[in-house]
């Protein structure tokens, strides 16, 4: 079953998306019919969080959002990069932290704190932004870097 | 792209057209999708092989209403939405550490407390929380509207007594009380809870309520615990004790992620636990 094109505001652009399947998810529209392949893939199981969008400036899982359902939203995802304040903001201080080896989860993880600061404002403290990254894995870092790239997020508030 | 099963969305704009929608199968094989957070898992893993999915996600249930006493939360408000309420963190703690628990931030925003009851996961963390409240479900119909309380609406993992074209509207925690949610895991988030308990005081009744969850096949309320610990504050003697109890007659068992003795031991710990940290002012007694 294909349904009628979708529109999203996507990264500030209003775009249409035709021959989105019923069935298909916000990670693969995104990936693969308008190939932002900024978004990965992880688990596909929603454990992993790096497929970690924003559906109207909150974080979502990508991977277990039904396309159709969000259709009309506005959606945010790594491109947007210094269009966005948030995400500019945060990959700023990842690089400055060197919050990253092989990069994989980075989207993901950059997509979660822009959301945790675009929806807390300034008054979320460290701890609750690190626990908001819960629902992200990493696998080279140990998390200290991505820590330290938080404080950074903090103390650099704009 | 991944392997999906496809099915064709209906999304209906009232209440009307959802229940007519879902009538109108043909003995198709339906599912109903709020959030979609737990219905897309069993789908790609083919455990669910829906032609049509109906979605709600235009139907007016994303609500959150304060009443003197009780609180009513529409099935298709996101949990975030929900853990983000100014006032529940202060009014009713436990569950805002129940709804807290839930999978992440991310998932929270599209995961719904209808799709959660709904989907009636043995190891849900809302359910033995808001079975220590004593919530009711709203239910709305072919035959009309109805109302159960959640134990009645629960029948055993992944079966509730929803029938054929009905929805969960809303559900309605009759009143606010002092209570905890406790849970243990492998990890903080995106887990499951090996074993779960939600304590509730209500200081007008003087009386405990406990539940039990994590464990197959459903969440349960444990009456005899409760009774245990009898009115008002207990002594420390009398959480000892009612924790043994839970220990040893808590109905539990092994399975792929916890062991029936470590669930024993781990009940016991966390009964004594939450009660201790549900905080009230004792009512002088007329």
């Amino acid at each position: 079953m294909t349904a009628p094109a979708l529109t999203l505001r996507l990264n500030g652009r209003a775009t249409p998306v035709a021959g989105v399947p019923d069935d298909e998810r916000l990670l693969d529209t995104l990936r693969w019919r308008v190939g932002l392949k900024g978004t990965k893939e992880g688990c596909r199981t929603g454990d992993c969080g790096a497929c970690t969008v924003l559906v109207d400036d909150r974080s979502v899982l990508s991977c277990l959002t039904l396309s159709h359902d969000v259709d009309g939203a506005t959606v945010t995802t790594i491109e947007a990069g210094a269009q966005d304040a948030e995400v500019a903001r945060v990959v700023r201080a990842f690089a400055q932290a060197g919050a990253l080896q092989c990069g994989y989860c980075t989207p993901g993880f950059v997509m979660a704190l822009a959301g945790l600061l675009k929806e807390r404002g300034s008054s979320a403290t460290v701890e609750e932004l690190l626990e908001g990254l819960q629902g992200n894995l990493c696998r080279c870092t140990g998390y200290a870097s991505i820590a330290r790239a938080v404080q950074r997020v903090r103390s650099e508030a704009p | 792209m991944g392997a999906v099963t496809p099915f064709a969305l209906r999304v209906p704009a009232t209440v009307e057209e959802a229940v007519a929608e879902l009538r109108a199968d043909d003995g198709r094989p339906t599912a109903v999708i709020a959030g979609g957070t737990d219905l897309l898992l069993d789908i790609d893993d083919g455990r669910l092989l829906p032609e049509r999915v109906v979605s709600l996600r235009r139907l007016p249930w994303r609500t959150i209403d304060w009443s003197a006493e009780a609180l009513t939360i529409g099935s298709t408000l996101p949990l975030r939405s929900l853990e983000e309420d100014r006032t529940l963190r202060e009014r009713i703690p436990g569950l805002w550490q129940a709804v807290h628990a839930v999978g992440s931030v991310a998932l929270r925003h599209r995961a719904t407390l209808g799709g959660n009851l709904g989907r009636a996961a043995p190891a849900s963390d809302l359910i033995p929380m808001l079975l220590a409240l004593d919530a009711e479900v709203d239910l709305v119909g072919p035959g009309g509207d109805r109302r159960l309380s959640l134990d009645r609406f629960l029948v055993a993992s992944r079966r509730t007594r929803l029938e054929r074209a009905e929805l969960i509207r809303s559900v309605r925690v009759p009143e606010c009380r002092p209570s905890a949610y406790l849970w243990q895991r492998v990890r903080p988030a995106n887990d499951i809870s090996q074993i779960a308990v939600a304590v509730t005081y209500s200081p007008s009744a003087r009386r405990w309520t406990v539940a039990a969850g994590g464990m197959p096949p459903r969440p349960v309320l444990l009456p005899e615990v409760a009774a245990e610990l009898g009115a008002g504050r207990p002594t420390d003697g009398v959480v000892r004790s009612a924790a043994e109890r839970a220990r040893r007659e808590v109905a539990l068992a092994s399975d792929q992620r916890a062991s029936e003795e470590y669930r024993r031991r781990l009940v016991a710990t966390l009964v004594a636990r939450a009660v201790r940290s549900v905080t009230f002012e004792e009512r002088p007694v007329p």
